[in-house]
C-alpha cells in the first residue's frame, strides 16, 4: 500500500495557517503603533517545497513537536495597501481579508481530513 | 513553545486592552473638556494622549501591544474672558482646557475600530480552534 501523504500535507497546511493567523492577530493588534510594519508569512507552496514530504530539517527544531515547527515559518514584510504618516502599514481590510482566507482555508482541510478519515475507518470496518 | 492559535488569542487580547485604555483616556479627556483650575491663573486639566508601542513577547515569539505612556498634550490652553470666574487672572481670561472635542470623537471612533477588528481575529481563532476539536467527532 502506497503512504497516504494527506493528513500529513492537511496538518501541516492547518500549521501554517495558525501561524498565519497569529501574525494577522499581531498585525491587528499593532495597527495603531507608530512605525510597525505589516507582516505575513511565507507562501505555503515555499514552505512545503523546503520541507517536500519528507520533512526534511532545513532549519533547527523542524522535526520536532507542533510548536517548534511553527517558529520555522518565517514572517516577513508584506506589501502593504497603505502607509499612514506615522509609518504603519497595517490595513485592518487587507488583515481581516486574510483572516477569512485562512478560516475558510482551514474549513476545508479539515472537512477534508475528517472525510478521508471516515473513508479510512470504512474499509478498516468492511 | 506556544501553539500558535493560542498566541493569536493572547495578541488578540493585547490589542484589546490597549483599545479600552485608549478609549478610557479619550472618555478622560472629554468628561474633563471643562474643568477649570480653582485659583487664579491656575493651569485647567490638560488633555492627555496614550502612545502605543509593539512588544516582542520572548515566552510567546509575537508582537503583542501595549501602551507605552499616557502623555499630556502639549498645545496651548485656550483663553476665555470670564472676570468673575475663580480662576481667572487679573486681565480676567481663564484658561480652558486644551480638548478638542472633534478631535476626541474621532479617536474614540478609531479606538473603536480597531476594537473590533482585534475581537474579530480572536473569533476567528476561537473557531479554528473548535474545527480542530470537532475532527474528532465522528461524522
Amino acid at each position: 500500500m502506497t503512504a497516504i501523504y494527506l493528513f500529513n500535507v492537511v496538518s501541516r497546511h492547518n500549521q501554517w495557517l495558525a501561524v498565519r493567523q497569529s501574525t494577522i492577530a499581531s498585525n491587528v493588534a499593532n495597527a495603531n503603533t507608530p512605525g510597525y510594519k505589516a507582516l505575513d508569512v511565507d507562501p505555503f507552496e515555499k514552505v512545503l517545497e523546503s520541507t517536500r514530504l519528507a520533512m526534511q530539517a532545513t532549519r533547527l527544531g523542524h522535526m520536532i513537536d507542533g510548536g517548534a515547527k511553527a517558529a520555522a515559518i518565517e514572517a516577513r514584510k508584506s506589501e502593504p495597501w497603505e502607509t499612514s504618516h506615522s509609518g504603519n502599514s497595517v490595513s485592518l481590510e487587507q488583515e481581516l481579508i486574510n483572516a477569512g482566507d485562512v478560516n475558510r482555508a482551514y474549513r476545508l482541510n479539515t472537512g477534508i481530513a475528517k472525510a478521508f478519515h471516515r473513508m479510512l475507518l470504512a474499509s478498516a470496518k468492511a | 513553545m506556544q501553539d500558535p492559535l493560542q498566541t493569536a488569542l493572547r495578541i488578540g487580547a493585547s490589542g484589546l486592552e490597549a483599545q479600552s485604555r485608549r478609549l478610557r483616556v479619550v472618555t478622560e479627556n472629554l468628561a474633563n473638556a471643562q474643568s477649570t483650575g480653582k485659583t487664579p491663573g491656575s493651569d485647567p486639566y490638560t488633555r492627555k494622549v496614550v502612545t502605543f508601542e509593539n512588544e516582542l513577547d520572548e515566552a510567546m515569539d509575537a508582537n503583542v501591544v501595549k501602551v507605552a505612556s499616557i502623555e499630556r498634550h502639549r498645545s496651548p490652553y485656550r483663553l476665555e474672558h470670564n472676570p468673575g470666574h475663580p480662576a481667572a487672572d487679573q486681565n480676567g481670561y481663564v484658561k480652558m482646557p486644551n480638548v478638542d472635542i472633534m478631535a476626541e470623537v474621532a479617536d474614540m471612533h478609531e479606538a473603536n475600530r480597531s476594537y473590533e477588528a482585534n475581537l474579530q481575529v480572536i473569533k476567528q481563532a476561537r473557531e479554528m480552534i473548535s474545527m480542530t476539536i470537532d475532527m474528532m467527532r465522528n461524522g
